[in-house]
């Protein structure tokens, strides 16, 4: 008798739990693995893009059952749950199924991205932009440039949306000085190519522009290919990790010279006075070669 | 024996009426709950903050029903605001693939109870 009510007071209990929680969601994933971390308990995996939760991307993971960060070797394919716990404050890996093994040792694990140093010209990226047109990262020779890194959906206020912000003050104080305006040009670019097409990008672009399309000539919002993405990463050193169920990525600004070659990145700590200056500056300063001809011809 | 299997009767009497009894409440107070969680995981950050660093301040969100429209004009309805959630309006980011229709009914429901 006293087992039963005891039996009968949790059952009641388990019941009103089971009712009131809300479940955790789950997501499938599929990709490589990478690296492994014993201590820290997590895999890096290079996965495909997970419907509803994130693009494409390279991230690490914390995995549910550590006896499974022994058992995975860099260069397995693997397939995975993704957990997001309720509330979307912690999320990790489980029933991690190892699905091939034959790229361990021979599959070539690329080392993490070096960015370009300063100094170092931009590589010749494709991008597709708000108008659902080519552009390419090397084709604003004879401008400077100030490239940032976002996506749309991006709901930090700290983050993206802060950063259009200031892009759009920056483009408002530059169309006051018509001459330094026409050197100048920034590029907003998505890294969630999937959502942010052509007609989302040049909506969420009219947002910060006033409504005003022609600031679309001074101001580009592009995302590309996904592999196209990928090298734009490698070359800037962006790391994509993810918090709270949200994409997020170390937050990089990149000024790029007349002469396209990088002149800064900002990284974590900028006001939006310090980069308009440098773009003014960048736009404004004689390249070292006009200067060394002028020199020359003394 | 027979009192034995009275007693497991009543339990299992107890235990159905207990959750009778207990189910519509819980239900009803897990969405506005779950609403609560969700305003305050994806929405407080840029609607009850102040002073962000924004082109455009987010606006207060009490009592938005109780408005003749929303900021924007549009009609201060529930299809409209779920509209706004899903698509994003302005520079408010779009939450669609992040949030289920009924995470966004649980957050028009927390909504209508912002006072
Ligand atoms: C990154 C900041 C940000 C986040 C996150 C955000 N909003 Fe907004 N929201 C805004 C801004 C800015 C506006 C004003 C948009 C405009 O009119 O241009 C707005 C407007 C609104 C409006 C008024 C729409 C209208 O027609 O006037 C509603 C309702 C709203 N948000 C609800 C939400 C809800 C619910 C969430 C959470 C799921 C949310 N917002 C998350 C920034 C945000």
């Amino acid at each position: 008798m006293g087992s039963r009510k005891i039996f009968g007071v949790c059952l009641v209990f388990a019941c009103i739990i089971a009712a009131c929680k809300h479940g955790s969601r789950r997501y499938q994933l599929r990709g490589q693995v990478l690296d492994k971390n014993l201590a820290k308990n997590e895999i890096t995996v290079d996965h495909e893009s997970i419907p509803g939760f994130m693009p494409a991307m390279t991230m690490p993971y914390k995995v549910k059952d550590p006896a499974v960060v022994q058992e995975v070797e860099p260069g397995d394919k693997i397939a995975a749950e993704v957990v997001v716990a309720e509330g979307g404050n912690d999320n990790w890996l489980e029933n991690i199924r190892i699905t091939a093994k034959s790229g361990r040792n021979t599959t070539k694990v690329p080392a993490p991205p070096k960015a370009l140093a300063v100094g170092e010209r931009v590589p010749n990226i494709s991008l597709i932009n708000q108008d659902g047109k080519t552009i390419h990262l090397d084709g604003f020779k004879g401008k400077a440039l100030l490239l940032t890194f976002i996506y749309t959906r991006c709901p930090m206020p700290n983050f993206c949306p802060r950063l259009s912000s200031q892009f759009a003050k920056i483009h408002e104080d530059l169309a006051k000085t018509p001459g330094t305006y026409a050197k100048t040009h920034l590029l907003t670019v998505s890294f969630d190519p999937k959502y942010d097409t052509a007609p989302v990008l040049r909506r969420y672009g009219l947002a910060y522009l006033n409504n005003d399309a022609s600031g679309f000539a001074q101001w580009d919002f592009a995302s590309a290919a996904p592999a196209d993405l990928r090298k734009l990463a490698d070359a800037f050193g962006l790391v994509y990790f993810e918090q709270d169920n949200q994409i997020a990525h170390s937050m990089d600004i990149v000024l790029i010279s007349p002469q396209e070659k990088i002149v800064k990145y900002w990284a974590t700590e900028w006001t939006t006075a310090e980069l308009e200056d440098a773009l003014r500056t960048e736009a404004t300063a004689k390249s070292t070669r006009q200067m060394a001809r002028a020199g020359g011809m003394k | 024996m027979r009192r034995v299997h009275l007693c497991f009767l009543w339990w299992w009497l107890a235990l159905i009426a207990a959750l009778l009894d207990i189910w519509p409440a819980c239900s009803d107070q897990h969405a506005s709950q779950r609403g609560h969680e969700l305003f305050q995981q994806n929405c407080a950050m840029c609607h009850e903050a102040s002073n962000l660093d924004l082109k455009k301040q987010p606006p207060k969100l009490e009592g938005l029903f109780q408005r003749k429209a929303l900021p924007s004009g549009a009609p201060a309805t529930d299809a409209q605001v779920r509209k706004t959630i899903i698509n994003g309006i302005g520079t408010m980011p779009s939450f669609q693939g992040r949030l289920s229709d009924e995470d966004v009914n649980n957050l028009v429901e927390y909504l209508h109870q912002l006072n």
